[in-house]
């Protein structure tokens, strides 16, 4: 498991990579879903009933920035991109959830689609925490996975 | 078919971006339209209760759905220490404009709260609402549970039953989410400030005390 590790972030773009998607994905979500106000302060608040949520929002990022790029370097060393496709998917769940609600992107979404929109709005926002939670699970399987395949697929390229 | 894998990662990976650009776009748009149209809300043309002093030389307008966690979240950290430290020494007034937009609870609950104003109890009823808010659309502001809350408050039901079932305040909170919208509010809670002078700030968002305690006193 280490040396999957070692093999992919001892390489230099591949851990840049890593802290970048994390970085962002971690200030996309915590401005979307109020931690981090831009205007007219830039304000960092969590209240002690979103502390949860923010925590499985920091874990999200985290797992995500591990994962797509231990990937996208499997995907190269192997050239199999259904690991890539599930990770990513992990993460688009993760980051919906809550995603709409209240936001500028739930009213686009309502004002489009109408009760379709609404319906998904209200299932997204009432089922934060379970979708993110399921996304981490989602995120975390694909990290033993990977770490398990990468020395493996070394061995044969 | 290998090749047909990579089109499908590259386009995940594609639509990812795309979604960021979006979101990241949806919000600096909402800053610019805060900036360009702050200047001119027509706040006066809402018809709605104040709390406060009528003579408090600054307005807070939020604009909010009662069925939005933000806007719960505001009330439960903010709201209060608000009320405390400027309405209650009529320094501020404060003002509620309903966005009806997240589901059918909501528009129901705006309109049961018209109504409870009829008998004088919409501050209590708007307190009522937010206190015993749950997920979107999952019931807890049926029309049962809002004559129940009326009833908690010591309403007249039947007058209360009348005005809900009637739909007598559909226009009004029609008007409101048309008025919201029409003066570039995308999301709720929304706060409009203005004071005497006619100077407006907006805050988007659930924000802390602390934010409308610097926004405030540079108005006052």
């Amino acid at each position: 498991m280490q040396t999957s590790f070692r093999l992919v972030f001892t390489k230099y773009e591949y851990f840049i990579l890593s802290i970048v998607i994390s970085i962002s994905l971690f200030f996309t979500l915590s401005i979307i879903s109020e931690y981090i106000f831009l205007e007219p302060y830039l304000v960092f608040s969590v209240y002690t009933e979103t502390a949860f949520n923010f925590l499985l929002v920091l874990i999200l990022s985290i797992l995500a920035g591990i994962v797509v790029s231990m990937n996208i370097f499997r995907v190269k060393l192997a050239k199999k991109s259904k690991s890539v496709g599930a990770s990513l998917t992990g993460t688009i769940i993760g980051a919906s959830a809550g995603a709409c609600s209240c936001g500028p992107i739930g009213f686009s979404v309502i004002t489009t689609f109408g009760t379709a929109g609404s319906i998904a709005t209200a299932f997204l926002t009432n089922y934060e925490i379970p979708l993110r939670l399921i996304s981490i699970c989602i995120l975390i399987i694909m990290l033993i996975t990977t770490m398990r395949a990468i020395p493996a697929e070394c061995k044969i390229n | 078919m290998k090749n047909g894998k990579k089109y499908t990662v590259a386009g995940v990976g594609v639509a990812i971006v795309i979604a960021i650009a979006i979101s990241f776009t949806s919000y600096l748009g909402q800053f610019e339209q805060a900036e360009n149209q702050g200047d001119n809300v027509p706040t006066s043309t809402f018809q709605a209760p104040f709390l406060g002093s009528q003579s408090a030389t600054l307005t807070i307008v939020e604009i909010g759905d009662y069925q939005c966690e933000g806007c719960k979240e505001w009330f439960d950290h903010t709201r209060q220490k608000i009320i405390d430290n400027y309405i209650d020494t009529g320094k501020v007034n404060l003002t509620f404009i309903d966005m009806a937009f997240l589901g059918v609870d909501s528009f129901n609950a705006a309109m049961a709260s018209y109504c409870a104003g009829d008998q004088e109890k919409y501050w209590d009823y708007h307190v009522m609402l937010y206190e015993h808010q749950e997920g979107i659309d999952s019931g807890w502001a049926s029309n049962e549970r809002l004559k129940s809350f009326a009833f908690t408050l010591d309403l007249d039901i039947d007058e209360f039953s009348h005005c809900l079932d009637s739909k007598k305040y559909y226009n009004q909170v029609k008007l409101n989410l048309e008025k919201a919208t029409g003066i570039g509010a995308d999301r709720t809670p929304t706060f409009i400030l203005v004071n005497a002078s006619g100077e407006q700030r907006q805050i988007i968002g659930s924000q802390p005390y602390n934010v409308f305690e610097k926004v405030i006193e540079s108005l006052l």
